[in-house]
């Protein structure tokens, strides 16, 4: 390879840093939020580090709020969404993806337009079709929910991974005694890993993200609500405690930052190399 | 080990007709090539026999069982894919045991019977890398070993050569012929090169637009194609043809190449048109010998090989072979009707230009209808 410049070089890291000092500065000032008093949050200029670090704020919000059922309930319904829709998506997009069907492009592309429903018009008839299942303050009705806007997408991203694997692969499975199947489990899943690791991450955030179903269909008690519904409630009509609402949001983000590194090592793609040839 | 039958197999996309009328029996033991142009179904072929494709019509067997309706599984069949197909999430050890294991064998038997093929193939040493990690050479011998470790009753080839450079390939050649030869399992390979199936083969099938065109031996195809299209797709440099009318003389079908009079192996009441089409094969082709009756023709190109040479010289004015004929697709099929080629083992120098005497032997000249472009 050749060798960089000083300017290339100067030029590649410089970009670097200012794209990630964009993406970091938010989190920064979330941090710097949770931990200065409440009356330095205004204080103009600003300070970037506050004298006196407020730690107590994470032990008081565990105290004051059950964030950890919070917590848990949103666990539940991001791996139960990533599993139910990882599921679906890679039977259908492994379908579309290996079988010439009657139609298949169109069918393709109709479940690719449900995605472009939005999600605030689906509510509606979702709460009416929950209410009549009996649903309605359960966590399945989120995961159903969040499934309905995943699901295609998963499809459609699987569907153009499936496409990149040789069909020769599953066809010597097939030959070796596979069943169909067994050649999916078997031979195709484990090559799509990084495929099936960005659509889990991708599954997982958008679930973990979710504020309007959850707001919606789990209204009626507290010990089902998530943490986005959680966190929402902590502002106040006259105070709102920002300091408390910050420590709730960076400890929110925290599991998905360890989803992320868990999936990383999938992510990095490449394994499919050495198939053929 | 088994014998393989096709019954009239056919198979059919839409309106489309990719295998028509196919029957084809290989005896236990044999070394089948099906060889053709690309897009002749050689391949469709052989995907129905492993259970890849369905069939549109007929039936398969393979050791006298019908296994037409069964999956890729159950036919007792092992294949070697043209890009090897090896799954790169397993070792060398896990890819060659895999049919095993699918078969429920024990983890020791398993693992004895990678091992004996791994000594067999050289790849002992390979055994707990994973495919990337290999040659093309050594991912190509997995991809035999995870074949032979089955002990299946037919082997499937599609096209296992020709990923590889071309001396590993020549090499391989041979060491799959004294593998096949050394486990006596039936084998049907299918490649697009008449060489390897000329080298390999002790039963050819050639194939065009899905319709058989001869079976037979190297030898047999090679010395009496059925038909135009097989004259011209076997053998390297491929046959010359020529026009030519037809006459007889004291009972003997008689051409003409030029002003040479080439008398004609063929009963003449065979040859009912006033013309015909002729072959004869570069090698047969006799230059210099003057005491044969010949043409005199001026070479336009000398390809020198050292002591093999190929001459290239005009064939004769008005007896080109021009237009629809039915040997596209044949090694060189950029041929050129207008050139003839003599293919010499001689230590005389020849020269661009230099006219030199070219005689067509009785007996080499084969003869095709010029409508059916059947042999004659």
């Amino acid at each position: 390879m050749q060798k960089r410049s000083f300017l290339g070089s100067f030029g590649l890291y410089g970009t670097v840093i200012v794209v990630c000092g964009l993406l970091l500065f938010p989190i920064y000032w979330m941090v710097l939020t949770a931990l200065s008093p409440r009356t330095q949050l205004r204080s103009y200029p600003p300070k970037f580090w506050p004298e006196d670090p407020q730690w107590n704020v994470f032990s008081d919000l565990l105290a004051a709020q059950p964030f950890g059922l919070w917590m848990w309930n949103t666990v539940l319904i991001a791996v139960a969404t990533m599993i139910l829709s990882l599921t679906i998506g890679v039977l259908a997009a492994y379908a579309l993806s290996r079988h010439r069907l009657r139609g298949g492009q169109g069918l393709g592309l109709f479940i690719l337009t449900s995605k472009m429903l939005p999600a605030t018009l689906l509510v509606i008839p979702l709460f009416a079709i929950f209410k009549s299942l009996g649903l309605v303050g359960s966590l399945w009705s989120v995961v159903i929910a969040q499934s309905t806007l995943i699901v295609p997408f998963a499809t459609w991203m699987l569907k153009g991974y499936f496409d990149t694997i040789p069909a020769e692969l599953e066809q010597a499975a097939l030959v070796d005694g596979c069943s169909p199947l067994a050649a999916l489990v078997r031979v195709v899943l484990p090559v799509a890993a990084p495929g099936l690791a960005a659509t889990s991450l991708y599954a997982f955030v958008i679930s973990w993200s979710d504020f309007l179903y959850a707001r919606t269909f789990l209204t009626t008690s507290e010990s089902k609500w998530t943490l986005n519904v959680g966190i929402a409630t902590l502002k106040g009509e006259f105070v709102t405690d920002w300091n408390t609402i910050m420590a709730a949001s960076l400890m929110a983000a925290l599991p998905i930052i360890g989803v992320y590194l868990f999936l990383e090592r999938y992510l990095v793609g490449g394994l499919s190399a050495g198939a053929e040839k | 080990m088994a014998n393989i039958r096709f019954n009239n197999v056919q198979k059919s996309y839409g309106p489309f007709e990719a295998i028509r009328n196919f029957d084809l029996s290989v005896e236990d033991g044999d070394f089948c090539v099906f060889v053709g142009p690309s897009g002749c179904g050689k391949s469709t072929a052989l995907k129905m026999l492993a259970g890849l494709e369905a069939t549109s019509g007929g039936t398969i067997e393979i050791g006298g069982r019908d296994v037409t309706d069964l999956g890729p599984g159950k036919r007792d069949i092992a294949m070697v894919f043209q890009n090897y197909a090896l799954y790169p999430h397993m070792t060398v050890r896990a890819n060659i045991g895999f049919g095993l294991k699918m078969r429920n064998m024990d983890k020791a038997q398993i693992n004895a019977k990678v091992e004996e093929a791994a000594a067999m193939l050289e790849l002992t040493d390979y055994l707990d890398r994973r495919p990337r990690a290999l040659s093309g050479g050594q991912r190509q011998r997995v991809a035999l070993g995870r074949a032979i470790v089955r002990e299946p009753s037919a082997f499937l080839m599609d096209e296992p050569l020709s990923n590889l450079d071309a001396k590993l390939r020549v090499q391989t050649r041979s060491e799959i012929v004294k593998l096949q030869k050394r486990l006596g399992v039936t084998t049907i390979y299918v490649t697009h090169d008449q060489v390897e199936a000329l080298t390999m083969a002790t039963k050819i099938v050639v194939m065009r637009g899905g319709v058989i065109q001869q079976i037979g031996t190297p030898e047999a195809l090679f010395e009496t194609p059925a038909n135009l299209f097989v004259a011209g797709f076997i053998g390297s440099p491929g046959m010359n043809f020529f026009r030519g009318p037809v006459e007889v003389e004291n009972g003997r079908a008689v051409t003409r190449f030029g002003d040479q009079k080439v008398t004609l192996n063929v009963a003449p009441e065979k040859l009912s048109g006033t013309h015909a089409i002729f072959g004869i094969r570069p090698e047969h082709m006799v230059v210099g010998d003057t005491t044969m009756p010949g043409a005199p023709v001026a070479l336009s190109l000398v390809e020198s090989l050292g002591t093999e040479k190929i001459l290239h010289f005009p064939t004769p004015k008005g007896q080109a072979l021009e237009g629809d004929t039915g040997i596209e697709g044949s090694d060189d099929a950029e041929r050129d009707a207008q050139t003839m080629l003599a293919r010499v083992i001689d230590d005389r120098r020849y020269r661009d230009g230099e006219t030199v005497h070219v005689a067509l032997p009785e007996g080499k000249v084969h003869v095709f209808d010029p409508d059916s472009h059947a042999a004659l």
